[in-house]
């Protein structure tokens, strides 16, 4: 707490007293009043001041008095230049055009007034994305998700083929904060992981951290991925939609009073299932379900100029069943409602109150011989920030809040009479946090970014508490009081990230951030599986503390059409997760004693070459990495290789716009294949040759790589009206990458071996049609 | 769970293709296998020793045949079991005591192996049934047989199942289906018993109920996961009851056996 006060000292004595106003408002898109989220506002008189906008669009710079060019700029939209006589406090707004397509080849010429936020901002290499700017970019059945794109960037690599899970910097799958509108979503993806949750229709903005991670975001080791709902239209009604292979979707969005507030509501249904019934394949039983929707909703409304309610929602769920003989759905729901208020000029304050929901139910069966299982895992979180915007050289945030964590590991219940009803003890904890963090600017070269995060973990009473021994065996357990700490962690998470400004084309940056990780994922499966449990750190097992540091250069080539970025980075964590032999995950009470505990370290170097603007955009991002782990129990106790441990990866994404009315694109990517654990040897055991092992992930799969091209077209557009079509080709050259490689007695000759490689796709063709009503 | 996802899986993978792969693995040096069996019923003991092979190697197994077995029970009385061929060993007419411990020994090349397992009190097997069940994802329609025992009240029990069809048993590994009473303990247990292919009218189906013990009974678990081409995420050599770092498992078991024709 020492040091936080230290800090808040610090930025005090920086505050000098001059004759000084502020201007502040908010920064919008002129076609449909949403709100922009991190547009820039510049001082073309002074070097290196400025700011940006918040995620409510709201801005705010104090300035000496005087006369200023302020220009306000944003990705996709023409820069505008305002004039301002600074002799009082002044209020603000503006809204920024989308440049039309004409003008396109002449943009680029505004726009080389300044157009290097890559190069100046303290943060170091922000993922950013607007589903927008990636709509041509080819993916798995023309299916746009914007989590498969993210894997295209530099330290991103995908969990496996077609899928939307993803692992940065070596982390696990489970140590990415994936939050929407704030709230954390604990199962980001549909079918196995083939799909995403989110779906780009609904989506405004989507920002992933992996390093230099900011004060205010916590509880995930190795990334945050800040995915931000639209507002919904608040100038006209408009209807937009596709129709795909998967899914269709549609999106309505209106005013509820102009310019006052909106809503939005976006669905997304899938229907493998129907092509199943078209089939008529007898084997195939009838009443086979195969499907997942989403809805996001969103209404949002300006109670008086200075106070404003969001409240937004998302509920998703998957459903399979075979007849009355199975059935399973898993499913997130989500909400949020948020408070913004503009308490003077330069504070601004977000009250939300968080509410997230991930459950599954498997049943088998119906009436006397049925039976089902259900778990889930709720939060209930209350927010409050403050960002202060000192002076025009230091922003101030801080905030506090806490959650109360429901954990149902599992039930099964039923009238089955085989087995008896089983509900696995509830467990409950409580997480808190309170950051403050300063992002200042030191003269014309320097920009930082520091805080300090406080984090607290209580695990509370109600279950049994257990002890284990070494081996795992079940020493004690005594039963304790709801309500009561069982097991208090907390620590300080020192942030820090910082930029150097060598000249207005080149930079270095710096970052550094210790992140505590309460809650941990347990999987077995080498898919994503709505079954992989979340488990509290408990008396038992301890939190994942990750420790990372990067380094940074960055240059901007040729007036900023280039940018080319420069990373490395070192994480070292402690307390991770894994099994003891033969760990049965299911349904158990004890499930503590049969995880084991280790240390991960991950290193490595990134580069992204980009073409930001023109005709022909995209990127290329290469990635040499490692990603280790060592647990005293697994592999004698020596070092292995993280099944995610890929030390090439290579990403190539080109854009070409032809002219209007048609775009091709083209990805094409490689990587080393996966750590994989093979036999050595075989033996035989009951008449069946079974694999012998020697070492944990001391083999790899073979390299992955393919290439995917797709082709818009923007069919004639009328007033009210536009449409296109995409038709996207993935694996164009079907390559068989290995998915997985078993290792069997042939069928065809007893006795004999064989390692089996299956492939899953193989040259995949789509079409999608997009719609808009405007 | 498992293969309820990957037929999940399987469904929306409309392009998915397997074919034999060639993979280099590494040598390494051959390991010591023992598998061995004391079965209440037939009140034998049954022993096989080989070696671990290299992967991909299509010949047999190398056999010990120059071992010395004993088994040792509760008093600490001890019986060879003997050499009888091809790297087997056998006793026969050695009739159990329940709910007592047996020690096997495996003494060869001066290293000595030891197993102790734990022979359970035999659960009895309740008539076979069986269903109807029509075509199922290219399964040709027929019946399946439901396995049906009265679980011992207030104690962890442990079991095998093995089928036969038509006085032919299917003892192969990944033809076993394991059953423990966690869920179900005192219970009046159902499980239909589903194999590759559905029994048709005029089969004749035996089931054998092993009640073994629980080191056993994991071992299964953890092969049965390994084995027979299933993918997990981190394979391992599962955890047995030998010493020495040896392989394979030494399991006394209590069984019996029932049968069924199918009719229509």
């Amino acid at each position: 707490m020492k040091l936080g006060l230290t800090v808040v000292f610090t930025f005090l004595l920086s505050i000098t007293f001059s004759q000084k106003y502020t201007i502040s408002g908010s920064i919008k898109d002129a076609t449909n009043g949403e709100d922009i989220y991190g547009a820039s506002v510049v001082v073309k008189e002074l070097d290196n001041v400025g700011t940006t906008s918040n995620a409510y669009g709201f801005y705010s710079i104090t300035l000496e008095e005087g006369e200023y060019t302020l220009i306000y700029r944003s990705t996709g939209f023409e820069n505008q230049e305002v004039k301002i006589s600074l002799t009082q406090d002044l209020n603000y707004n503006i809204e920024l055009k989308m440049p039309d397509d004409v003008q396109e080849i002449a943009e680029v010429k505004v726009n080389a007034v300044k157009e290097n936020d890559n190069i100046t901002s303290s943060e170091m290499n922000v993922t950013r994305f607007d589903p927008k700017s990636i709509e041509t970019i080819p993916v798995l059945f023309g299916e746009k998700d914007i989590m498969k794109t993210l894997q295209l960037t530099p330290g991103i690599k995908t969990a496996g083929e077609g899928n939307s899970g993803f692992y940065v910097r070596g982390g696990g799958a489970d140590q990415n904060l994936i939050l929407l509108d704030e709230a954390p979503v604990y199962n980001a993806s549909h079918l196995l992981g083939f799909f995403s949750v989110f779906n780009s229709d609904a989506i405004k903005d989507v920002s992933l951290y992996k390093s230099g991670i900011a004060p205010e975001y916590g509880g995930r080791a190795s990334s945050v991925v800040d995915v931000k709902m639209r507002d919904g239209n608040n100038k006209k009604f408009n209807a937009s939609g596709g129709i795909g292979l998967i899914s269709s979707r549609l999106t309505l969005e209106a005013p509820i009073v102009k310019d006052k507030g909106s809503f939005i509501i976006s669905g997304r249904r899938s229907y493998a299932d129907l092509f199943l019934g078209l089939s008529k394949n007898e084997d195939i039983p009838d009443n086979t379900k195969l499907f997942f929707y989403d809805l996001n909703a969103k209404a949002n409304y300006r109670i008086s100029e200075k106070d404003r309610i969001y409240l937004s929602g998302y509920f998703g769920r998957d459903k399979f069943g075979l007849g009355d003989a199975f059935g399973f759905n898993w499913g997130n729901a989500t909400g949020t409602l948020r408070w913004n208020r503009i308490i003077n000029q330069k504070l601004f304050s977000n009250t939300t109150l968080v509410y997230s929901n991930f459950d599954y139910e498997f049943t088998i069966g119906e009436g006397d011989e049925g039976f089902g299982v259900r778990s889930s895992i709720q939060d209930w979180n209350l927010k409050q920030d403050f960002s202060y915007y000192i002076n025009s050289n230091n922003t101030l945030k801080m905030g506090l809040n806490g959650i109360h964590h429901t954990f149902k590991p599992g039930a099964l219940t039923g009238d089955n009479q085989t087995f008896n009803e089983i509900v696995l003890e509830s467990r409950y904890a409580i997480e808190l946090g309170a950051y403050i963090q300063n992002e200042t600017k030191l003269g014309t070269r320097w920009n930082f970014m520091y805080g300090l995060r406080y984090s607290g973990f209580s695990y509370l009473g109600g279950p049994n508490k257990y002890e284990f021994a070494e081996d795992g065996t079940t020493l004690s357990s005594e039963k304790t009081e709801r309500w009561t700490t069982v097991k208090y962690y907390h620590g300080l998470e020192p942030r820090l990230s910082g930029s150097f400004i060598i000249s207005e084309n080149n930079s270095i940056k710096l970052g550094y951030n210790r992140i505590f990780q309460y809650l941990h994922q347990l999987s077995n499966s080498t898919t994503s599986s709505p079954t992989d449990n979340w488990v509290p750190s408990s008396n038992n097992v301890k939190p994942q503390i990750a420790d990372q540091i990067a380094l940074g250069y960055y240059q901007n080539l040729n007036k900023n059409m280039f940018r080319i970025s420069t990373e490395i980075y070192y994480k070292h964590l402690q307390n991770q997760i894994d099994y003891r032999n033969g760990a049965d995950l299911f349904l158990n009470n004890e499930v503590e004693g049969d995880l084991v505990y280790g240390i991960g370290r991950a290193y490595g170097f990134e580069l992204q070459v980009e073409k930001k603007k023109g005709k022909f955009t995209g990127w290329i991002s290469y990635t040499l990495s490692r990603s280790l782990r060592q647990f005293d129990q697994i592999n004698d106790g020596k070092e292995f290789s993280a099944r995610q441990d890929r030390i090439h990866d290579i990403s190539i994404v080109a854009m070409y716009k032809i002219n209007k009315a048609l775009a091709v694109s083209a990805n094409w990517l490689y990587y080393t294949g996966d750590a994989v654990t093979f036999p050595s040897g075989k033996y035989e055991i009951a008449g069946t040759f079974v694999p012998y092992y020697t070492e944990r992930n001391g083999y790899r799969m073979p390299d992955y790589h393919r290439m995917d091209i797709g082709l818009t077209w923007y069919m004639k557009e009328r007033k009210k009206f536009e449409h296109n079509l995409n038709v996207s080709v993935y694996n164009l050259y079907a390559r068989e990458n290995a998915f997985a490689i078993s290792f069997q007695e042939d069928p065809d000759n007893p006795g004999a071996t064989q390692a089996v490689q299956t492939t899953l796709f193989k040259l995949v063709p789509s079409i999608t049609y997009n719609f808009n009503f405007k | 769970m498992k293969n309820l996802l990957y037929l999940l899986g399987c469904i929306i993978i409309i392009s998915s293709c397997q074919k034999v792969i060639d993979v280099d693995l590494n040598e390494t040096d051959p390991k010591f296998v023992i598998e061995a069996n004391y079965t209440a019923e037939d009140s034998t003991v049954s022993v096989k020793i080989t070696f671990t092979s290299s992967y991909f190697d299509a010949s047999a197994p190398t056999t010990v045949n120059n071992a010395t077995v004993v088994i040792t029970d509760h008093l600490g009385m001890s019986l060879p079991v003997t050499f009888i061929g091809n790297g087997m060993y056998e006793l026969t007419n050695y009739v159990p005591i329940f709910e007592t411990n047996y020690t096997l020994t495996v003494t060869q090349g001066g290293v000595t192996y030891t197993a102790v397992s734990t022979m359970h009190t035999p659960v009895a097997l309740e008539d076979i049934t069986y269903e109807y069940y029509p075509a199922f994802f290219g399964l040709e329609p027929g019946y399946v047989c439901d396995l049906n025992f009265l679980d011992p009240a207030g104690v962890e029990n442990y079991y095998v199942i093995a089928l036969s069809l038509n006085g032919v048993p299917d003892t192969k590994l990944t033809s076993l289906f394991i059953q423990n009473d966690a869920f179900s303990d005192g219970n009046f247990v159902t499980r239909p018993l589903f194999k590759d292919e559905f029994n048709q009218v005029g089969d004749t189906v035996g089931m054998e109920l092993r009640s073994v013990d629980k080191v056993t009974y994991q071992y299964y678990y953890e092969i049965l996961s390994i084995a027979g081409g299933q993918t997990t995420a981190a394979p391992s050599n599962p955890a047995n009851n030998w010493d020495n770092e040896a392989l394979g498992y030494f399991s006394a078991y209590s069984n019996n056996r029932k049968e069924v024709v199918i009719e229509e």
